[in-house]
């Protein structure tokens, strides 16, 4: 009999679970442990942002979905990883700490005999000095920051439709935060909602990002194939916001947010300021900060995380110039090298280094953007790491039949605007692979064939389509395994 | 005197525009539903081929 335990229910620790569940016998235990109540299929939180969904049309509880599954289930967020297990016990373990309302701030040892850890980030709003819900600026990285922020954005609306102009700042709320997909798709939808309401005289809507150029969305831009020409994505991405009628500020960091005023540093080591009346700014990322303790209960956080906090696994972290970057630096398996029975897939793992070139100011404050984990790719990350471990479970031999390394896997990014069937507008990405390869395609880095940009209504179906979709395959529903990560 | 705006030389002036023809071809419906089967299936080779 094994035990499996799953931290995290995102996409990569849900779907990790769900394939576990599947696969094993009942004789095996899968265990999820998870703060939140709520499965939540982040890419639609925008349009919860903009009011064009309810969150319980993006979320959906997991109690019921665990029980039905036969999957024991804590509501708690994990505390410290035991890979050794203690003097008393040499069974590893992880301590948890619940954060239901009956068994609030109760700690408790769960005993593993594999670990997937799928925490995915924290939201790092501290490390910029007043940004976030609660403070200064608004966020949709979760269905309760993108109901907070339709909230702040009505007021907006309400203010122009008086007659006063507004300033709408959307980007990125920290010189090296990532997701810059998530903030260009909310941007257009803010834009478009506007346009909807013949308000667009009445509001400056900038694009603040800490980008080289535009495009470049962490994963160091692309090259696609596009109106008969191989085209950079930073052509593309000012396009649409130019038809849009927004502008934009790049290479610049953001280092404090006050009442109406943000502060940022450019890459010329300029420190400027911008004022706004509605801002969504995407917060850093960090690992969720566990603890790792050695069966002395020495500490061992270094050897399992690095210092940003995500766990380090198979990946190649010799410090190295961005010209000696490989795609074969990125790691196939999610297994840590300290332990073989624990495994991070999704953004839970830490990458080798970023994909977009590093930049640094005059003044060595780092401005570019960090790698992008999300959606697809850490789906299929949590699959591979499942199966991975159901093959060991059944075969007693560990011997990775499924690797996914992100620079060999595409993803597709579609930034959709609008809404209904004829009044929506989208851009659709695919790039293939996510981490540029430039020995194996050293034209483009990637494979033209597979990387491509397009705008249009089949763009934004397709988002619709997948929204049900990913929803459908989540909540296992029949033949719930067939549909792709 | 007539207000007149000047876009050149600001960032924005630099990116293509697409055209009203453009503009059809992504809104006409016939032929965004050939692109969103086209769409499907790339991405759904993407995403298949990219892990074993």
């Amino acid at each position: 009999m094994s035990r499996v335990v799953v931290l995290g229910a995102g996409i990569a620790g849900h779907t990790a679970a769900a394939f576990l569940r599947k696969k094993l016998s009942k004789k095996h235990e899968v265990v999820v442990v998870a703060p939140n109540a709520y499965y939540q299929w982040i890419p639609s939180n925008i349009w919860v942002g903009v009011g064009r969904m309810t969150i319980d049309q993006v979320r959906f509880r997991l109690a019921p979905l665990y029980k039905r599954w036969g999957i024991e289930h804590h509501q708690a967020k994990a505390l410290s990883i035991h890979p050794e297990g203690d003097a008393a016990d040499a069974q590893p373990f992880v301590t948890i700490e619940y954060t239901t309302e009956e068994k609030k701030g109760i700690n408790e040892r769960i005993r593993y005999d594999y670990l997937v850890n799928a925490t995915g980030p924290r939201l790092n709003f501290d490390a910029t000095e007043g940004l976030g819900p609660g403070k200064n600026t608004v966020s949709v990285c979760s269905y309760d920051h993108a109901t907070h922020a339709w909230e702040k954005l009505q007021q907006s609306i309400a203010r122009m439709e008086k007659g006063e102009k507004q300033r709408i700042v959307i980007g990125t709320g920290h010189p090296t935060a990532t997701c810059q997909g998530a903030a260009f798709e909310y941007i257009l939808n803010v834009a478009f909602e506007i346009r909807k309401r013949k308000l667009s005289h009445l509001a400056e809507i900038i694009w603040l990002t800490n980008e080289y150029e535009l495009g470049d969305f962490g994963m160091g831009g692309a090259y696609i194939k596009r109106g008969g020409y191989i085209t950079s994505t930073r052509v593309f991405a000012e396009s649409f916001l130019g038809e849009n009628g927004i502008k934009w500020i790049k290479r610049a960091g953001v280092k404090k947010v006050e009442p109406g005023v943000i502060h940022y540093e450019t890459l010329d080591g300029e420190l400027k300021q911008l004022e706004f009346d509605f801002s969504m700014l995407i917060p850093g990322f960090a690992g969720a900060g566990m603890k790792a303790m050695d069966k002395n209960g020495e500490d061992i956080t270094a050897t399992l995380f690095a210092p940003s906090g995500f766990m380090k696994v198979d990946a190649n972290y010799t410090q190295k110039p961005f010209e000696e970057w490989s795609a074969s630096d990125w790691p196939e398996t999610y297994q840590s090298p300290a332990f073989a029975n624990i495994y991070a897939p999704g953004i839970a793992f830490a990458p080798p280094h970023p994909i977009s070139k590093p930049m640094t100011s005059k003044n060595g404050t780092a401005i570019f953007p960090s790698p992008p984990r999300t959606g697809m790719p850490s789906g299929v990350m949590g699959k591979i790491v499942a199966e991975n471990i159901i093959n060991e479970i059944k075969t007693g031999k560990q011997t990775f039949k499924h690797k996914a390394s992100m620079g060999k896997m595409g993803a597709a990014c579609i930034i959709s605007a609008g809404y209904g069937i004829r009044k929506g507008a989208a851009a659709t990405m695919t790039v293939h692979p996510i981490v540029p390869d430039w020995d194996k395609y050293p034209e483009y880095g990637r494979n033209i064939k597979y990387t491509m940009g397009e705008a249009g209504l089949a763009g934004h179906w397709m988002k619709w389509f997948m929204h049900y979709m990913f929803l459908h395959k989540a909540k296992g529903y029949p033949f719930w395994w067939l549909l792709p990560e | 005197m007539r207000n007149k705006t000047i876009q050149s030389y600001s960032d924005e002036s630099y990116p293509p525009f697409p055209t009203k023809g453009t503009m059809f071809w992504r809104r006409f419906i016939p032929w965004q539903a050939i692109r969103f089967f086209v769409l499907n299936f790339r991405i759904l080779k993407i995403v298949v081929g990219g892990h074993s």
